[in-house]
C-alpha cells in the first residue's frame, strides 16, 4: 500500500525539488526565449542571406561556371581573372576603381549637400515644421529612381534645362551629360534623401547644451560646430556615408544612363556575367564575393569605429 | 579680456566693487515675461545665490549673465563693462551647467582643456593648468576616462574643473548639486564652499534649495514670478523677511492675514479674517496705520505649547492637537485653533513629552516674535 | 533567310528590344535593383478575367483543361487578347511576363516554370532551350496556316524546319538618324567611321555586346557571330577607333535626345527606331546595306507543359492572321506570315524600315551562338566600355 499510494510530501524535500524544478524551468526559459525571439528573423536571414551567399561562394570557386553546363573542378580562376591584363591594362581593376570613385564622389556630394539641410531642419527650423520639411525632402523617393535618372538626362543634355537656364544668364553652356560628373550628380540626387534622414536623426539628438557649454568656454559658433557638433554627430555621418557608399556601389542604372560610353561599373559587370551575353556565373560570383567582402569590411570598420564613439554618450 | 581673467584668480579684492550688475533687466519669451525688472549687484569674491521656486526666472537671470540670452530691456554689466551684444564666448564668465553638459566625445582631460585650447594657450600651460584643476577637484586619476564612465558626483567635479580652469571673473552655477543624492549633495556643498574660499572667485549659484542657499551663500536674492523679492545675508533673509513670500519660502512659518485694528503703546493690534487678535511689534518697513492690510509671520519654533492656560493672554489661543511628527531633536505639532486656523509649532522634543490628541491646549508667543509684513511686494 | 549559322545553343544575350522597350527597361532595372532578377515574374496580366488561385502552379501541373499559363514578353499580351481567347475557347489564361530571355531561362531552369504551356523565347534562346531539352516538338498538323510562313522563316537558322518553335514576330537592328542635319543618306555601317568627327558626342550605340560587335564584324565583311579570335579582335580594334566619338552605350536613353535633336544618330532596334520616326518626322530608320541583325520571337511549348491542348489552341488563335495583324500593327513588328502581312496597314506593309526589300534582308543575319567565344566578346566589351 505504501508503495502504490503517493508519498506524503516531506516539507524539506518538497521545497528542494521545487527549487530544482524552478531552476530548470528558468534555465529552459532562458534558452527558449532567445530562440523564440531570434528564430523567425534568423531563419529568414539564413535562408535568404546566408544560404545564397554560400551558393555564390561555391559558384565563385568554379572557374567559368555556366548554368546548364557540367561544372568544372574547383579553383581560384574567377578571382585571378579580376587581375587579368587585357592589352596590358588591368581592365577589371579599373572597373572596380571606377565604381569606388563614383560611390565616393556621390557620397561626398551627399554629405556636403545633406549636412546643411539636415542641420537646418534639425536645429534651426521651427519644431512644428520639422516633420513636414523632412517629408517634403523625402518625397522624391516616391518616384522610381529610374524616372529620376531619366529626368537628369533631360536636365543635363546639351539643349536641356540646365543649359537653357545658363543661356538666360548669358553663361556659356556646359556639356556634363555622359561624364563621370553626371554620374555622381545622378547618384547623389538619388541617395541624398537617405543621407539627410540619417544626419537629421543624428543632429536632432544633439544636446544643444553642449553647444552652449562650448560657447561658454570661449568657442565661437564655428569652433563649436567643428569641435562639438561634428564629433558628436560623427556616428551619424559615418552611417550616412556608408549607406550611400554601399547603395551607390550596387547602382548600375545611373552610371549606364548618365555616364556615357566609359561607364562600366562593378554592378553592371556582375549583371552582365549573370544575365548578359556571356552568362559566366562563375566569374560573376567571384566579382560578387569581392563586392560583398569590400562592403563587409566597410561595415566592420564602421561598427568598430562607431562603437568607440557611441559608448561615450 | 584674457588678462582680466588671469589677473583675477589671485586677487581677492574686498572692496564693494561689483563683479556683476543687472540694471532693470527684463526678458520676454514669446510674449511671456520671465524676468520683470531685476536690479542686482554681485560683489567681487562673494558667494551669491539666486533662490526661488521653479519658474521664478532664476535660471533665465543666470543665462542673461552668461550671455545665452540677451535682455529684452535693461543692461547686464560684468566688471563695470556693458555686456550688451557681447556673445557668451567673449564674456569673462564660465558656467557649471545643471546637467554638467560634458563633451561625451572627449576624455576628462580634453574636456577640461577645451577652453584653454580655444584660447590657444601653450602646451605646457595647458598641461599645468589642467593638472591643477584636476587636483583641485580631487580627480587626478580620472584624466583618461570618458564622462560616461563617471558617476554623477564625479561628472559634477569635472564640470566644475572645466569652468574653473579658465580662471573666470565669475563662475556661474546652475543648480550644480540638483542631480545628486542627499548625502553626496551635503559633501559637495562643503567642497564648493571650500573651493570658493580658496579661490576667492565670485560664485553665482542658482538653486531652489533654500537650505543649500542659506548654508553656502554670503548673500541671497530671493526671486518670485520674475522679480527679486529680497536681497540679503542668509540671517537677514531668515529673520527679517520683507514679504510674506520670502517668509513662507525661507524656512517654515505661520502666516496670519488681517488688517491693522489699532496702534497702541508701540504695538500693532492685527485682526485676522478668522477673528483672531494678534499683537505685534511694528518694524521700520511695516509700521502701518489703522486698516492697512498686513500679514503676520510667526516662525513655528517661536510658538510655545502649554496644556494649561498661560498667565499672559497676549497672543494666546486655545486649540486641539491634530497631528504630531517626531523629528528627533524636535517635535512638530499641527494645532487647530478654535477659530479654525491651523498653526505649525516646533518644540524641542524633551518638552511636553505627552500631549494627547483630545485635551484642549494653548499656544502663545511674544509680541516681538511675530513679524508684520505688507502683502504687496515692495515697489521698485 | 541568309547565311545560316547553326544556332544550336548558347546565348547572344540581347537586351530588350520590343516596342514597349522603355517600359520593359524600367521593369528590368527596377527588378534588378530590387534584387529580384532571377525570380522575376513581374505581374499577372488579366488576373481580372482569370482566377489564378484555384489553378495554382502546383495543381495546374496536373493539367486542368480550363487554365493556360503563358510566359511572355509584356508586349505580346494584352487584356483584349486574353478576353477574346477565353470567350472563344472557354480556357482561362494566366499570363506572366519576363523582361529578358535569360531571366526566363533562369526561372525555367530553376524549376519555377512548370506551370507554363506557352513561352515566347527569341531565336537564339530557342536553340539553347532545345539543347537543354526543355522544348517539345511542334506538331505542324495542329498549327493552322503553318504553310503561310514566308520562305525565310520556313527553316530558320536557329531552329531547322521549325522543329520546336513557331516564329511569331521579327524585326531588325539598324540605325536611326536625323535627316535634317545628316543630309546625305546613311546607307551603311561605314558611315559611322567616315563621319566620326561630325557624329562625335552625338551618337549612341546599343548597350549590347553582340549587337555592337556584330555590326562591326559585318562592316568588316565577317559574320556577325564570328568565333574567330582574329576577326573579333579586328572588330574590337575598329570599334576602339570609334569609341571617342560615342556618346554612350544605351538601349533606351537615346530616344528623347534624338527626338529633340541633341543626338544625330543612334543604333536601335527597328521597333524603337520606327517609333521615334513617329515622334519626329525628320528621323529615319535604316537597315544598313551590308546587313543587320534580324531577330525573331517565337512561340514554343515546353516539355513540361501541363496543358498541351490549350497550348495548340493558343497558338492557332494568336497566329491567326487577323489576330496577329491587330497585335503586330500596334507594336510595329514585322510578321513572318504571308497572310498576316497582307492584313497589315499599307504604311507598315510597305515601309522598308519595317520590312526591308529582299536584297537587304538576304544580307541580314541572326545572332547565333558563339560558344566559348562569348568570354572573348565579354572581355573586349568590358574593355571597350571601361577604357
Amino acid at each position: 500500500m505504501a508503495t502504490s499510494a503517493p508519498l506524503p510530501p516531506v516539507p524539506g524535500a518538497h521545497s528542494s525539488t521545487d527549487t530544482v524544478a524552478a531552476k530548470l524551468k528558468r534555465k529552459l526559459v532562458s534558452l527558449i526565449q532567445p530562440t523564440v525571439l531570434l528564430g523567425p528573423a534568423g531563419i529568414w536571414l539564413f535562408l535568404l542571406l546566408v544560404v545564397p551567399t554560400l551558393m555564390i561562394l561555391e559558384l565563385s570557386l568554379i572557374p567559368g561556371f555556366r548554368p546548364g553546363e557540367p561544372a568544372g573542378a574547383y579553383g581560384l580562376g574567377n578571382y585571378t581573372k579580376i587581375f587579368e591584363l587585357i592589352d596590358g591594362q588591368p581592365i577589371y581593376l579599373w572597373v572596380i576603381a571606377r565604381s569606388v570613385l563614383f560611390s565616393v564622389g556621390s557620397m561626398l556630394i551627399c554629405l556636403f549637400l545633406g549636412f546643411p539641410v539636415a542641420y537646418w531642419i534639425a536645429i534651426m527650423a521651427p519644431k512644428r515644421w520639422q516633420n513636414l520639411l523632412l517629408v517634403s525632402f523625402v518625397l522624391p523617393l516616391w518616384t522610381s529612381s529610374l524616372l529620376r535618372s531619366y529626368a537628369w538626362i533631360t536636365i543635363l543634355r546639351p539643349t536641356g534645362v540646365l543649359n537653357s537656364l545658363l543661356g538666360v544668364f548669358n553663361l556659356p553652356p556646359v556639356d556634363i551629360l555622359n561624364t563621370q560628373t553626371a554620374v555622381m550628380i545622378g547618384l547623389a540626387y538619388n541617395y541624398l534623401p537617405y543621407m539627410v534622414l540619417i544626419l537629421y536623426s543624428s543632429l536632432e539628438k544633439l544636446d544643444q547644451r553642449l553647444l552652449e557649454a562650448a560657447s561658454d568656454l570661449g568657442a565661437t559658433p564655428q569652433q563649436g560646430f567643428w569641435k562639438v557638433t561634428v564629433p558628436q554627430t560623427l556616428p551619424g555621418i559615418a552611417a550616412g556615408c556608408l549607406l550611400v557608399f554601399i547603395t551607390n556601389l550596387g547602382d548600375f542604372v545611373v552610371p549606364e544612363l548618365l555616364g556615357g560610353a566609359s561607364s562600366m561599373t562593378m554592378a553592371r559587370l556582375v549583371y552582365n556575367q549573370f544575365l548578359g551575353a556571356t552568362r559566366n556565373w562563375g566569374f560573376g560570383s567571384g566579382l560578387s564575393m569581392v563586392l560583398i567582402l569590400g562592403v563587409s569590411i566597410a561595415i566592420a570598420l564602421l561598427l568598430k569605429y562607431g562603437d568607440q564613439k557611441a559608448e561615450d554618450f | 579680456m584674457a588678462q582680466t581673467i588671469a589677473k583675477n584668480l589671485p586677487t581677492v579684492e574686498t572692496d564693494t566693487k561689483y563683479d556683476v550688475e543687472l540694471h532693470n533687466v527684463f526678458k520676454v519669451y514669446n510674449g511671456e515675461t520671465a524676468v520683470r525688472g531685476i536690479d542686482l549687484g554681485i560683489r567681487q569674491g562673494e558667494f551669491f545665490s539666486i533662490l526661488g521656486p521653479s519658474g521664478c526666472g532664476k535660471t533665465t537671470t543666470l543665462r542673461l549673465i552668461a550671455g545665452f540670452e540677451e535682455p529684452s530691456a535693461g543692461e547686464v554689466l560684468v566688471r563695470g563693462k556693458s555686456m550688451v551684444g557681447v556673445p557668451p564666448y567673449r564674456r569673462p564668465v564660465n558656467t557649471v551647467f545643471q546637467s554638467y553638459a560634458l563633451f561625451g566625445h572627449l576624455t576628462v582631460w580634453d574636456n577640461i582643456a577645451f577652453g584653454l585650447r580655444i584660447k590657444q594657450k601653450s602646451k605646457s600651460d595647458i598641461q599645468r593648468l589642467v593638472g591643477e584643476a584636476l587636483h583641485l577637484v580631487k580627480m587626478d586619476s580620472f584624466a583618461r576616462r570618458y564622462p560616461a564612465q563617471l558617476s554623477g558626483g564625479q561628472q559634477q567635479r569635472i564640470a566644475l574643473a572645466r569652468a574653473l580652469v579658465n580662471q573666470p571673473t565669475v563662475v556661474l552655477l546652475d543648480e550644480p548639486l540638483g542631480a545628486l543624492d542627499l548625502k553626496l549633495r551635503k559633501e559637495m556643498q562643503v567642497e564648493l564652499s571650500t573651493l570658493h574660499k580658496e579661490l576667492g572667485v565670485t560664485f553665482v549659484m542658482v538653486t531652489h534649495d533654500q537650505e543649500e542657499a542659506l548654508s553656502l551663500s554670503d548673500r541671497i536674492a530671493v526671486m518670485n514670478e520674475g522679480r527679486v523679492e529680497q536681497i540679503g545675508t542668509p540671517s537677514e533673509i531668515y529673520d527679517f523677511p520683507k514679504t510674506p513670500f520670502v517668509a513662507d519660502f525661507i524656512g517654515e512659518t505661520n502666516l496670519f492675514e488681517g488688517y491693522v485694528e489699532s496702534v497702541d503703546a508701540g504695538l500693532m493690534k492685527v485682526t485676522t479674517q478668522q477673528g483672531l487678535s494678534i499683537l505685534v511689534k511694528p518694524t521700520a518697513a511695516c509700521n502701518g496705520s489703522t486698516s492697512d492690510p498686513v500679514v503676520v509671520s510667526v516662525r513655528p519654533e517661536k510658538i510655545q505649547v502649554t496644556l494649561d492656560a498661560p498667565g499672559s493672554r497676549i497672543n494666546c489661543f486655545e486649540g486641539r492637537l491634530i497631528h504630531t511628527m517626531f523629528l528627533g531633536t524636535h517635535v512638530h505639532y499641527v494645532v487647530q485653533l478654535l477659530s479654525g486656523d491651523r498653526v505649525t509649532v516646533m518644540q524641542p522634543s524633551h518638552v511636553n513629552g505627552s500631549v494627547s490628541a483630545e485635551a484642549p491646549l494653548y499656544i502663545h508667543w511674544a509680541a516681538t516674535d511675530g513679524l508684520p509684513l505688507f502683502t504687496q511686494p515692495p515697489s521698485h | 533567310m541568309p547565311p545560316v549559322h547553326p544556332s544550336d545553343s548558347r546565348f547572344s544575350g540581347r537586351s530588350p528590344r520590343l516596342s514597349a522597350s522603355r517600359r520593359r527597361f524600367l521593369q528590368l532595372s527596377g527588378a534588378a535593383l530590387s534584387g529580384a532578377v532571377l525570380t522575376n515574374c513581374a505581374r499577372n496580366i488579366g488576373s481580372g478575367s482569370t482566377d489564378a488561385s484555384p489553378a495554382s502552379p502546383a495543381s495546374s501541373s496536373g493539367g486542368g483543361d480550363n487554365t493556360l499559363h503563358v510566359y511572355s514578353w509584356s508586349a505580346y499580351i494584352d487584356d483584349d487578347l486574353l478576353k477574346s481567347f477565353e470567350q472563344e475557347t472557354g480556357i482561362k489564361v494566366v499570363a506572366d511576363i519576363y523582361d529578358s530571355n535569360e531571366t526566363m531561362l533562369a526561372k525555367i531552369q530553376a524549376g519555377g516554370g512548370k506551370q507554363y504551356s506557352i513561352i515566347y523565347p527569341s531565336d537564339y534562346m530557342v536553340g539553347q532551350m532545345a539543347e537543354l531539352n526543355l522544348l517539345s516538338p511542334i506538331d505542324k498538323e495542329r498549327v493552322p496556316g503553318y504553310s503561310d510562313l514566308l520562305a525565310q522563316w520556313k527553316s530558320p537558322s536557329y531552329d531547322v524546319d521549325n522543329k520546336d518553335s513557331i516564329p511569331y514576330a521579327w524585326g531588325t537592328t539598324g540605325l536611326v538618324y536625323n535627316t535634317e542635319v545628316l543630309t546625305k543618306p546613311v546607307t551603311d555601317w561605314s558611315y559611322l567611321w567616315d563621319n566620326k568627327k561630325q557624329l562625335s558626342g552625338k551618337m549612341t550605340l546599343l548597350n549590347d555586346v553582340r549587337e555592337v560587335m556584330g555590326f562591326t564584324l559585318k562592316s568588316l565583311g565577317f559574320s556577325n557571330s564570328s568565333k574567330d579570335p582574329k576577326q573579333i579582335e579586328a572588330a574590337y580594334k575598329k570599334l576602339a577607333q570609334l569609341k571617342p566619338a560615342i556618346s554612350s552605350f544605351t538601349t533606351d536613353g537615346w530616344r528623347d535626345q534624338i527626338v529633340v535633336g541633341d543626338l544625330l544618330l543612334s543604333h536601335a532596334y527597328s521597333v524603337d527606331g520606327i517609333d521615334a520616326m513617329a515622334s519626329n518626322p525628320k528621323l529615319q530608320y535604316v537597315i544598313p546595306s551590308s546587313g543587320a541583325t534580324v531577330w525573331t520571337d517565337t512561340i514554343v511549348i515546353p516539355k513540361a507543359a501541363p496543358n498541351v491542348d490549350a497550348a495548340y489552341k493558343w497558338i492557332a488563335y494568336t497566329i491567326n492572321p487577323e489576330t496577329a495583324a491587330t497585335v503586330l500593327a500596334r507594336l510595329k513588328f514585322a510578321t513572318p506570315n504571308r497572310k498576316t502581312l497582307e492584313l497589315l496597314p499599307k504604311e507598315l506593309r510597305e515601309n522598308p524600315a519595317l520590312i526591308p526589300p529582299d536584297a537587304v534582308l538576304k544580307k541580314c543575319e541572326v545572332l547565333a551562338n558563339v560558344d566559348t567565344a562569348t568570354d572573348l566578346y565579354d572581355r573586349y566589351w568590358t574593355q571597350l566600355t571601361s577604357g
